[in-house]
């Protein structure tokens, strides 16, 4: 299926006013192997604005998803700063980094990720829980998002009953349930099928865009080169920016 | 921390919900623990809770006694301190304990009473006053007609028996009838608990049952704490006999009550071993939920659930699951309890003193306490899984490899750690705080499952170039894979080795002790024929029997010589617990008793002991703090007033833990007025069957005398039954741990097997039967009981030896020498391969039925 955007949907480049929502400075980060240190990620500088959808591209094992794990703060660089929304992330504790993470940022995995032990429902009103909002909000939201996200009548389902598809649906109602700054998704239909993935895609695009969120997408597919507002592309370490068709 | 979001709440329920097995194996590891540890409590407190309130019912308001020597007081004392001294509240008592043979043998104090003088003493009878506990007419036959006796109604109820019934009391070879002239009804709790094994009888009447005409066992005396009380006593003890003491009442009974405090102790570290044990199978089971569910923490750390609520939710988690344990456990252990009650009771009476519990006591304390202790463990053992499962990456970044290379760089620090343990340990066992050194113990078995992850590495290395070369490829995988899987690996590998060097140390110690009372035996008790009263004690023999008795066994033909015995508690100055005396006239040893130090050759001891030195057991030399050398000395208070006799040798004595002091019987016959026996030796002359004997022995006595004749052999045997009686709550404990054990390695090592459900499926996917599928979890497993046995063997050893060498010989004095025989490691080693054997099936057979797809797929 061809992947289409409407003009609305699509925002220019050019009206991105203000300071950027993610400022990357100097960023390095190094994992070690058999005693070594291999640098994955190098001396990094951007800017990355709201309500863009930014897509990284790159090899497999070039950095893309360690990047992601940067900005979503669930891994810390080995050198440099992460700066989101004026927080520097890097000078945050364990702790204050958690809750930035619980408050601020939406995940979509490739292998989804659902918690197996909760429902469909439990499972999108998880992140708005954890905020401590009342459970009744909470649920009224999720089914809300579920009703978007077309699967209002699996709401009690738990997610081994669902095929890769509905737990992708799934993992973006969750993503968005708490109005995250930023959604960081991470090869978010690498793991399904064409029709299904270019579905996934949109509706995770139209949501975002909807809701006037910056999603932040690592991925290896380049059909989804031409809906993103800013491309980069990973190479050797290196960011570079890249041109969206 | 402490409050969970109900989201993270839910996640726990169901977590547990999807793995009843874990969470069955985690309830059944607080359940066993908790209930060995509050049935030990239960059957302590119960023996304790009975002797203390028997001894108090017994002395009632009394505020001194006056006790004698193996004779007891004369009554003529008593009739002088009312007549001539004119002290109004005194009362004479004369009490033993005699079986009632129609109550099964059933043993019963004796208590025998002048009922007018009795009144301001005990609560038990309140003749004429409004509150009587006995009607008029009871009171009339008991207090008019011989050879009745008044007991509990609740006694009477439990056996059926009511007023005009007859008992048969026997008291050492000598059989009476008793008429129960009414029963007592109890006004009080106290006074219920202390008549439930007594009969009261007339003084007169307790003197004939228990041959102590003209004597009294104490009297009781009731002194206020004023000048003119100080000067009573005074002059109380310038008219005693020299045989005779005044004591404070109370003081013995309390002494003698705490004679049990070792044993007790030994029994509840043996109870908490269990539970030592079930917190590494907690351990275990919190640890793998916790490697289970890492993907699930991982995602949840990525979605904003901080450290503080990870750690929370396994430990509620924990805590849940305890809570259910302790429950089961409670109700198991006063189960438990009631049995072990059995069995802690017999053991007490036949080695210490005669305490009966009808009433098994549930304390409210020791079921709390149960409670408190199960729920802390589990806590304490599910703390590091907890912190663990804290340090679980947000998803997206973890990685098995770096959770194996971090287990991997902690296996330096592991086994410091462990050395460190270890030497602490063994340092504190140089203290001599009997509790200090059980944690110790404790230390030690926990010290070296330190070393586990070490060892593992070490001997997978090394065999297998071996196992490939005897099981080709899959005896190279199964090492590999141990190694691999070091972080899960060594913890189930560590609680096998725990159980199996705890079943080495404690079959060890006590075969150790089972051979030295065996081989003292055989040293000690040379005659042919031993012949003594029936006896409610084990180890005691102290019933008077009439010396005429020695000339019946001399006479039988073939009898060529006799020795007698007499076994006598005495009174040492400033010594709140009584003394075993035992005089001998011929020493059943025949030179051969084993002695720890000793003046000269046994020709010389024995020549000593003639002229009036004493021999004195190392058991008692421990317990009284006499050092065992040369120059020592023991007083003891005489019929001739205090003696002080010098101590020619230390003997090894296996007869009780409270000691023993031995003296010649001609020695003993001049400073004390007693001059019964108890019991006798006999030799046979050659060419006469030592069988026919006894025989004889038997008819002579037939109808007159009730004595037990036994051969050598057949004593030795009994003895050995005795000991075996004693030791069968260790053997229990012993069991139950190992059973605790076993289910913990069952469910680590299933638990660890089933985790790799999906490496198997990819195995099964590529072409591995199901045949070497299942011989590859059977290597594994059985390859991990075998680590576990290789390190039990020394650890075990060293258990032995602690337990021997200190624990033991603090705990009861006795030297005993460790004999370690193959058989029981080979026991050990038998345990550990058929638990992991055993382990191993359950998770092969179930991997080998899951489809490889399936497999595959499984989360």
């Amino acid at each position: 299926m061809a992947l289409s955007l409407t003009t609305a949907q699509r925002k220019s480049a050019s009206v991105r006013s203000g300071a950027p929502i993610v400022r990357l400075r100097n960023l390095s980060k190094a994992y070690e192997e058999a005693g070594a240190q291999r640098m994955v990620l190098q001396a990094l500088d951007a800017d990355l604005y709201a309500g863009d959808f930014i897509v990284l591209l790159g090899k497999s094992g070039s950095g893309k998803s360690t990047l992601l794990n940067l900005i979503g703060g669930i891994d810390v660089p080995s050198s440099g700063e992460i700066w989101i929304n004026g927080t520097n992330l890097t000078a945050l504790n364990e702790r204050a980094l958690t809750l930035f993470r619980r408050d601020h940022i939406g995940f979509v995995f490739q292998f989804f990720n659902l918690i197996p032990t909760l429902t469909v429902l439990e499972n999108v009103s998880l992140p708005f829980e954890l905020q401590g909002k009342p459970r009744r909000d909470s649920e009224r939201r999720a089914r809300a998002l579920l009703e978007r996200v077309g699967l209002a009548h699996r709401a009690d389902a738990y997610p081994d009953r669902l095929s890769g598809g509905e737990q992708q649906r799934v993992a973006i109602a969750r993503a968005l349930i708490h109005e995250p700054l930023l959604i960081l998704a991470d090869e978010p239909t690498g793991n399904l099928d064409e029709e299904t993935g270019a579905k996934i895609l949109h509706l995770l695009l139209a949501l975002t865009r909807d809701e006037g969120k910056t999603l932040i997408m690592a991925t290896h597919n380049p059909e989804v080169v031409p809906l993103a507002d800013v491309v980069y592309h990973i190479h050797e370490g290196k960011l570079v920016a890249g041109p969206r068709a | 921390m402490l409050m969970l979001p109900s989201s993270l709440r839910r996640v726990m329920l169901r977590a547990i919900l999807r793995r009843p097995f874990q969470a069955a194996m985690f309830i059944l590891g607080v359940a066993l623990g908790v209930a060995m540890m509050v049935a030990i409590d239960i059957a302590n407190a119960s023996a304790t809770r009975a002797f203390g309130i028997f001894a108090e019912s017994l002395t009632g308001r009394t505020t001194h006694q006056i006790v004698g020597g193996p004779s007891g007081v004369p009554y003529e004392l008593y009739r002088q301190l009312r007549l001539e001294l004119g002290v109004r509240e005194a009362a004479p008592v004369v009490t033993a304990y005699a079986q009632a043979l129609e109550l099964d043998g059933q043993p019963l104090r004796i208590f025998g009473i002048d009922p007018f003088a009795e009144a301001p003493f005990r609560g038990y009878l309140n003749l004429g006053a409004a509150n009587a506990n006995a009607d008029i007419a009871s009171m009339t036959a008991f207090l008019t007609q011989p050879n009745t006796v008044l007991m509990a109604e609740q006694l009477a109820a439990q056996y059926g028996l009511q007023e005009g019934d007859t008992l048969t009391m026997r008291y050492g070879p000598t059989r009476h009838k008793l008429t129960i002239a009414g029963l007592l009804r109890s006004s009080d709790e106290v006074t219920a608990q202390g008549l439930q094994d007594m009969l009261i009888a007339d003084i007169s009447t307790a003197q004939e049952v228990l041959n102590m005409l003209g004597r009294l066992t104490n009297i009781d005396l009731i002194i206020s704490e004023t000048p003119d009380g100080e000067a009573l006593l005074a002059r109380i003890r310038s008219i005693l006999p020299p045989g005779a003491t005044v004591q404070v009442a109370g003081a013995r009974a309390s002494a003698v009550g705490q004679i049990t405090a070792a044993f007790n102790l030994s029994l509840t570290a043996l109870s908490l071993l269990a539970l030592v044990v079930g917190m590494f199978l907690i351990y275990n089971t919190v640890t793998f939920s916790v490697v289970q569910r890492r993907p699930i923490i991982g995602i949840l750390r990525a979605l904003g659930v901080t450290r503080g609520q990870i750690f929370g939710m396994v430990l509620w988690e924990a805590a849940l699951l305890a809570a259910f344990g302790v429950v089961f456990g409670l109700i198991a252990g006063v189960l438990m309890g009631r049995l072990a009650v059995v069995i802690v009771t017999q053991t007490i009476s036949s080695l210490y003193f005669t305490v009966t519990v009808r009433n098994v006591d549930i304390p409210t304390l020791s079921l709390l306490k149960g409670a408190l202790i199960g729920i802390s463990a589990a806590l304490l053992a599910a703390l590091l899984p907890a912190y663990e499962a804290t340090n679980t990456p947000p998803s997206g970044t973890l990685k098995r490899s770096d959770i194996e290379r971090k287990v991997r760089r902690a296996v330096p620090l592991a086994s410091l750690s462990g050395a460190l343990v270890v030497a602490v340990s063994l340092g504190a066992l140089s203290l001599p705080s009997l509790e200090v050194n059980f944690v110790a113990l404790f230390g030690i078995v926990v010290g070296f499952s330190l070393f586990t992850p070490l060892v593992t590495l070490a001997l997978m290395s090394a065999v297998r170039p071996l196992g490939g070369l005897l099981l080709g490829v899959l005896g190279l995988m199964a090492p590999r894979s141990i190694i691999r899987s070091l972080s899960r690996a060594s913890v189930a590998i560590a609680a096998l080795m725990v159980a199996v060097s705890v079943i080495v140390g404690i079959s060890a110690m006590v075969g150790s002790f089972r051979n030295d009372v065996q081989g003292w035996l055989a040293d000690t008790i040379r005659a042919d024929i031993l012949i003594s009263p029936p006896s409610i004690s084990a180890v005691r023999q102290d019933v008077p029997v009439e010396p005429s008795v020695a000339d019946v066994v001399s006479r039988v033909q073939g009898v060529v010589a006799v020795g007698v015995s007499r076994s006598v508690d005495v009174i040492r100055p400033n010594d709140p617990q009584p003394v075993l005396l035992t005089a001998i006239d011929r020493d059943t040893s025949m030179g051969t008793r084993r002695l720890v130090w000793q003046i000269g050759d046994y020709e010389t001891v024995w020549a000593a002991l003639g002229e009036g030195a004493v021999m004195v057991s190392e058991t008692f030399a421990r317990q009284r703090g006499i050092p065992i050398a040369a120059g020592q000395h023991i007083t003891l208070l005489t019929d001739r007033g205090e003696h002080t006799f010098p101590i020619a040798a230390f003997m090894v004595d296996y007869s009780g833990d409270q000691g023993t002091v031995m003296m010649r019987r001609h020695i003993y016959l001049q400073y004390y007025d007693d001059p019964y026996i108890s019991t006798i030796a006999a030799w046979v002359a050659p060419g006469y069957a030592v069988s026919d004997v006894v025989n004889a022995i038997r008819a002579a006595f037939d109808g007159q005398q009730e004595l037990l004749v036994q051969s050598n052999r057949d004593l030795r045997e009994r003895v050995l039954v005795v000991f075996d009686q004693t030791f069968a709550i260790t053997t229990a404990l012993n069991l139950l741990a190992t059973v605790v054990a076993f289910i913990g390695i069952l469910s680590a090592l299933a638990s660890l097997q089933l985790e790799r459900t999906r490496e198997f499926g990819a195995m099964r996917a590529n072409g591995m039967t199901r045949c070497q599928l299942f011989r590859l979890t059977l290597t594994e497993t059985s390859l991990m009981g075998a680590i576990a046995a290789v390190m039990a063997a020394p650890v075990g050893t060293l258990l032995a030896w602690v337990l021997v060498y200190i624990i033991n010989l603090r705990s009861f004095g006795w030297t005993l020498t460790l004999s370690l025989r193959p058989e029981f490691y080979a026991q050990a080693t038998l345990v550990a391969l058929v638990a992991s054997l055993l382990a191993g099936v359950y998770p092969a057979l179930r991997i080998g039925q899951i489809q490889p797809a399936c497999a595959l797929r499984l989360e």
